[in-house]
């Protein structure tokens, strides 16, 4: 088999559960909580490392900014043999009383970005895997991580609607507000859709340093850097139990 | 000052009178078949297609609230339900099985549904995902396993025209349905999207549990053992309310 077009693995390549995160240099921060990993491929924004943690063999791919690139990880993945896709993030916060820094599961998302409109009619709904979602929470409060579930807004244009943008984001972003939505980022929707359509599991971790409504209130990077190596470890400590779910202890 | 509660619109209810946990079958007919499952139960309201009991099995309170066929009197009571301040509102009710391999008497655990209604549009975008409440299917998926009774979890696409994607639909009905058999969604049916999105919306837990019949393009006809495969699905409607309530989910 000839290596994959964008990721350039192989079968074999990769654990059957993969974390993805959207920035390059994450993928080593999130390697570096293996217990052992090498860089097995590295090609424009995706670099891929595999490895051991407790046991388990497990691999990050870092897949780029947006749902055209992650959909392009994910597709390419799958034909490698991997089955478990958490994405690893960061997103703005849309509810004043989350912590700050906040660390949330996400258990679905609204659509809001256009990849998966081309996979998907509009009314198709993008649902975070219950494993993966039971498994998050499960090794949150063994670890004793306080972490919030609900959904996220997934959308394309970073500019149109974060706190960088010039436009009136709590006007954009109200319906979803109101509606209880936790938290702005971009990659769930297509993580979940494309994991359900091939029949894998999908699941996504978000760390956040604000809420929109605060954009002059921000988490520390020491601090941020600590609720991303959470993450991490919630995210590592899910993929034990899926392999545990699959194959035994 | 002191305001008396004014009855619900439609359900004729008022606070206290239904139970944290309330099951929602379409049909009027199986609150009865509810009523006959718990160790006792009382009728507490009806009007219009809106039938309530309220009882205890193993002691534990649960309602049955009979919200009609479609979703517009399904939205209709579950908002009510709603506000007076139901925790956990569970569908009970029979579909189209559209998968070859769903098999009369099996269950259908809904982790969410396609939005192809249009009451839900009405309060919320359709980006907004119709989502069943993580701890509402689990519950479902452990109460099947308790009552030995077969489930399948996955999507279900809820719509308005039941005479456009049935067996007795004007027609190819098979040609509109291969969209949803190839998106590997287990069965159509009328009600969950419109209940999961305004129950989302406000923080309430909401799923669904169905009843699968023969898939609908086989020519098997009705399944014979409906009324038994129907006491079934109320009896694990019942049993999740209860794991619910063992969980503090209530």
């Amino acid at each position: 088999m000839k290596r994959q077009h964008h990721i350039h693995l192989l079968p074999g390549d990769v654990g059957e559960t993969v974390f993805l995160p959207g920035d390059v240099s994450r993928a080593r921060v999130i390697a570096d909580h293996f217990d052992s990993a090498e860089l097995v491929a590295s090609n424009r924004q995706y670099n891929t490392f595999t490895g051991m943690f407790q046991g388990v063999k497990v691999s990050v791919t870092s897949t780029g900014i947006g749902g055209a690139a992650a959909a392009i990880a994910i597709e390419e993945l799958v034909k490698v043999g991997a089955k478990n896709f958490i994405r690893i993030g960061t997103g703005g916060m849309f509810q004043t009383w989350l912590p700050i820094p906040g660390v949330l599961v996400i258990t679905g998302a609204i659509r809001g970005d256009g990849l998966t409109r081309e996979y998907f009619p509009p009314e198709y709904p993008a649902i975070a895997d219950l494993d993966i979602v039971e498994g998050m929470l499960a090794t949150a409060s063994e670890l004793g991580i306080e972490v919030h579930t609900g959904l996220e807004w997934s959308h394309d244009a970073y500019y149109a609607g974060s706190i960088d943008s010039k436009l009136d984001i709590l006007a954009i972003e109200k319906p979803w507000i109101d509606a209880g939505a936790l938290i702005a980022s971009q990659e769930a929707s297509t993580v979940f859709t494309i994991s359900m359509a091939r029949r894998c599991r999908g699941g996504v971790i978000l760390a956040s340093a604000g809420h929109h409504q605060n954009p002059g209130v921000s988490a520390t990077d020491e601090e941020m850097v600590k609720a991303i190596s959470d993450a991490t470890k919630i995210a590592l400590g899910t993929a034990v139990k899926l392999h545990e779910l699959d194959h035994g202890k | 000052m002191s305001h008396e509660e004014h009855r619900l619109h439609h359900l004729d209810m008022i606070t206290g009178e239904a139970a944290p946990t309330v099951l929602i079958p379409g049909d009027p007919g199986r609150v009865k078949i509810f009523a006959e499952l718990m160790d006792e139960a009382h009728q507490v309201a009806h009007k219009r297609e809106y039938l309530t009991y309220t009882g205890t099995k193993d002691g534990v309170p649960i309602s049955c609230t009979s919200t009609g066929i479609g979703p517009s009197p399904t939205a209709i009571g579950v908002e009510e339900l709603i506000r007076i301040g139901t925790k956990n509102i569970i569908r009970i009710g029979t579909c189209g099985a559209i998968q070859p391999f769903l098999k009369p008497g099996e269950m259908i655990i809904a982790t969410g549904a396609i939005r192809g209604e249009r009451a839900s549009e009405e309060f919320i975008h359709v980006d907004y995902p119709a989502l069943a409440d993580y701890r509402i299917v689990r519950a479902l998926i452990d109460a099947c396993e308790r009552l030995g009774v077969p489930y399948h979890k996955g999507l279900v696409r809820t719509h308005d025209a039941f005479y456009l994607e049935s067996p007795w639909a004007m027609g190819d009905y098979k040609a509109r349905l291969q969209k949803w058999i190839d998106l590997d969604v287990l069965a159509v049916e009328n009600e969950s999207s419109a209940i999961f999105v305004i129950a989302g919306m406000q923080g309430v837990r909401a799923g669904t549990v169905l009843l699968s019949g023969y898939p609908i393009f086989e020519e098997h006809g009705e399944d014979p053992n409906l009324e038994e495969n129907i006491k079934k699905l109320v009896n694990v409607g019942i049993e999740a309310a209860k794991i619910l309530h063992e969980r503090g989910l209530d």
